[in-house]
């Protein structure tokens, strides 16, 4: 990284305060990568500490020639908070929580609140946002919100696009759109390429009230995938969790395909909230566990039927460890650097006719991998919310 | 990385697992908690020192290993180590240099007291 960067940044001080920017090589380094470990060059680093500043910080952008990247918490995982010359907006500061609806269940939110510390808050009310990524004590709600964040409750709860009413967006000309119904498709899942969530409408679920868990050995992937089948039909699933021998084995666990599997009901055979406690958060610590195992590269296909079999079989019988959120057909193969086998995975994945991201998104990792329908509905949008190309330059297509 | 023999030759025996980057202990740190900025986090820190990066933002670090407890690897920011290497190489912040002066000459952080005084200001790092 170079020592000095090129942006002048002095007018963006007047605008969100000289505490809240800098050209320092510490700040900078801190955020030319995300947890993908893909790395870029940061050419300075904002900090908003009020949504209303974001639209200013986009059109000093455009009189200055540079590009932003949105930032959340950086724990995503194919490069999309990772600058490329850009200068990065780090949404970590807007944090206001609030007012609650609690009638009608919902809430609003800044960009930067870390969804552990929204549904902390909401607990004594016995609501909670459902969407849970292994992630979740970081990942921020506008992180979530931009990459459509799935997790270890979508089996029941969906994807962050289900809990959306309502998105404020900043676009690449800074203007300020408030999206609701059909228009949040250019807001969620779109990995900041169409502007900032700085604000957004969430609706909220009812905290279950009881919980238990199940945790089972099978023989094999043929036998497991029949006990899947037979827990989707059960009303009060909450979670189903899989994780392949090579994957149990680096936690410790007997070297077996399991299943780790969530009721809102006593159907569970575990029921200390404690020993619950401590299984989630061995789930939550997998991906770091298997990283540093020498696994760092971490995909999330997503597949049905005969095809996530295939690929459960393949994973197996190359050594692969795997876990993911099997009761919606994610799968996290994770593999060395530069393994071979990761094109081989996409290859069949495509072949198979599943996803190659069934969450974790595109940005800069799979952008060689999305098909020509995707690359033109990304163009599309582009037109309309930044056609001056200031936002996310590079990611997706 | 800062796992090279300490200044009094020995050697560490335990591994320090290396920093993954998931992001994972950021709202434990009690920095990264008041400040809102990657490179006051736990993570950030651990790549500026895995850099080698001689900064005096090491000294805003706590020491209180709240990250190593969450970390899912277990990796341990060795605040200690970073700032004795740092203190090696000259980057000092003013208040550690009188800190530590207090605490060889008279035992404590706070510089001279009396016995039951007060002190009237905390030399921090
Ligand atoms: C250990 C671990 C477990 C994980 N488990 C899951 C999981 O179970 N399910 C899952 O879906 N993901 C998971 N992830 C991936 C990641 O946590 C999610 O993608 C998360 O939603 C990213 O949130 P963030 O705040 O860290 O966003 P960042 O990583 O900062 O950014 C992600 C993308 O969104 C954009 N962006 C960020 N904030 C905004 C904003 N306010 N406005 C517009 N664009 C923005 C960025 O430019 C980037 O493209 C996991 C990651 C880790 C490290
Ligand atoms: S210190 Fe541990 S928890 Fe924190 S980012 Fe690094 S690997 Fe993750
Ligand atoms: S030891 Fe330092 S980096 Fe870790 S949580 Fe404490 S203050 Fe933060």
């Amino acid at each position: 990284m170079s020592a000095s960067p090129s942006a002048n940044v002095e007018p963006l001080a007047g605008i969100v305060g000289a505490e809240n920017v800098s050209t320092a090589l510490e700040a900078r380094i801190a955020c030319s990568r995300d947890a993908s470990g893909l790395e870029g060059e940061c050419l300075a680093v904002v900090w908003p500490s009020h949504p209303e500043h974001v639209p200013a910080v986009v059109e000093w952008a455009l009189q200055e020639g540079v590009d932003l990247v949105p930032r959340g918490a950086g724990t995503g995982l194919c490069g999309g908070a990772t600058p490329q010359r850009s200068v990065v907006v780090d949404l970590s500061r807007l944090t206001r929580i609030g007012p609650l609806d609690r009638e009608g269940r919902r809430i609003e939110v800044e960009a930067g609140v870390v969804l552990g510390a929204l549904n902390r808050r909401l607990a004594p009310q016995g609501l909670f946002l459902p969407v849970i990524p292994g992630s979740h004590r970081a990942a921020t709600v506008g992180g979530m919100i931009a990459t459509d964040a799935a997790g270890l409750r979508a089996v029941r709860y969906g994807t962050l696009r289900d809990w959306v009413e309502e998105v404020t967006l900043v676009d690449g000309l800074g203007r300020v759109h408030r999206l609701r119904g059909d228009a949040l498709s250019s807001a969620v899942g779109r990995e900041g390429v169409t502007g900032f969530v700085v604000k957004a409408v969430l609706k909220l679920a009812s905290l279950p009230t009881r919980r238990t868990v199940s945790l089972i050995a099978f023989d094999d992937e043929e036998a497991l995938l029949i006990q899947r089948d037979r827990w989707l039909q059960d009303p009060q699933l909450t979670a189903l969790e899989y994780l392949n021998r090579h994957a149990a084995g680096a936690l410790g666990w007997e070297a077996r395909p399991h299943l780790l599997v969530e009721f809102d009901s006593d159907r569970g055979d575990i029921h200390d909230p404690e020993r619950i406690a401590a299984l989630w958060r061995a789930r939550d610590g997998l991906y770091p566990v298997l990283a540093r195992r020498g696994h760092p590269v971490i995909e999330d296909p997503r597949l049905e039927g005969e095809a996530l079999q295939e690929l459960l079989r393949w994973l197996d019988a190359e050594g692969i460890p795997a876990f993911g959120h099997l009761g919606v057909g994610i799968v996290h193969p994770c593999f060395r650097d530069g393994d071979g086998r990761i094109p081989a995975l996409y290859e069949r994945v495509a072949a198979w006719g599943g996803r190659v991201s069934g969450e974790h998104g595109i940005g800069l990792k799979k952008k060689g991998w999305v098909d020509a329908a995707f690359r033109a509905e990304i163009q599309q949008l582009k037109e309309k919310y930044d056609p001056k190309g200031v936002l996310n330059r590079g990611k997706l297509c | 990385m800062l796992t090279e023999p300490t200044a009094d030759g020995s050697v560490e025996l335990a591994e320090n697992p290396p920093c993954i980057e998931c992001g994972l202990c950021r709202e434990v740190c009690p920095l990264f908690a008041v400040l809102r900025q990657e490179h006051l986090s736990p993570r950030g820190l651990a790549l500026l020192a895995e850099r080698e990066v001689a900064s005096v933002v090491f000294y805003q670090c706590t020491l209180c290993r709240a990250c190593k407890e969450v970390c899912p690897v277990g990796h341990d920011p060795d605040g200690e180590r970073v700032r004795a290497r740092l203190v090696a190489r000259g980057v000092e912040t003013e208040a550690n240099r009188a800190m530590i002066e207090n605490i060889r000459k008279y035992g404590n952080p706070f510089g001279p007291l009396k016995e039951g005084e007060i002190p009237k200001t905390l030399t921090c790092c």
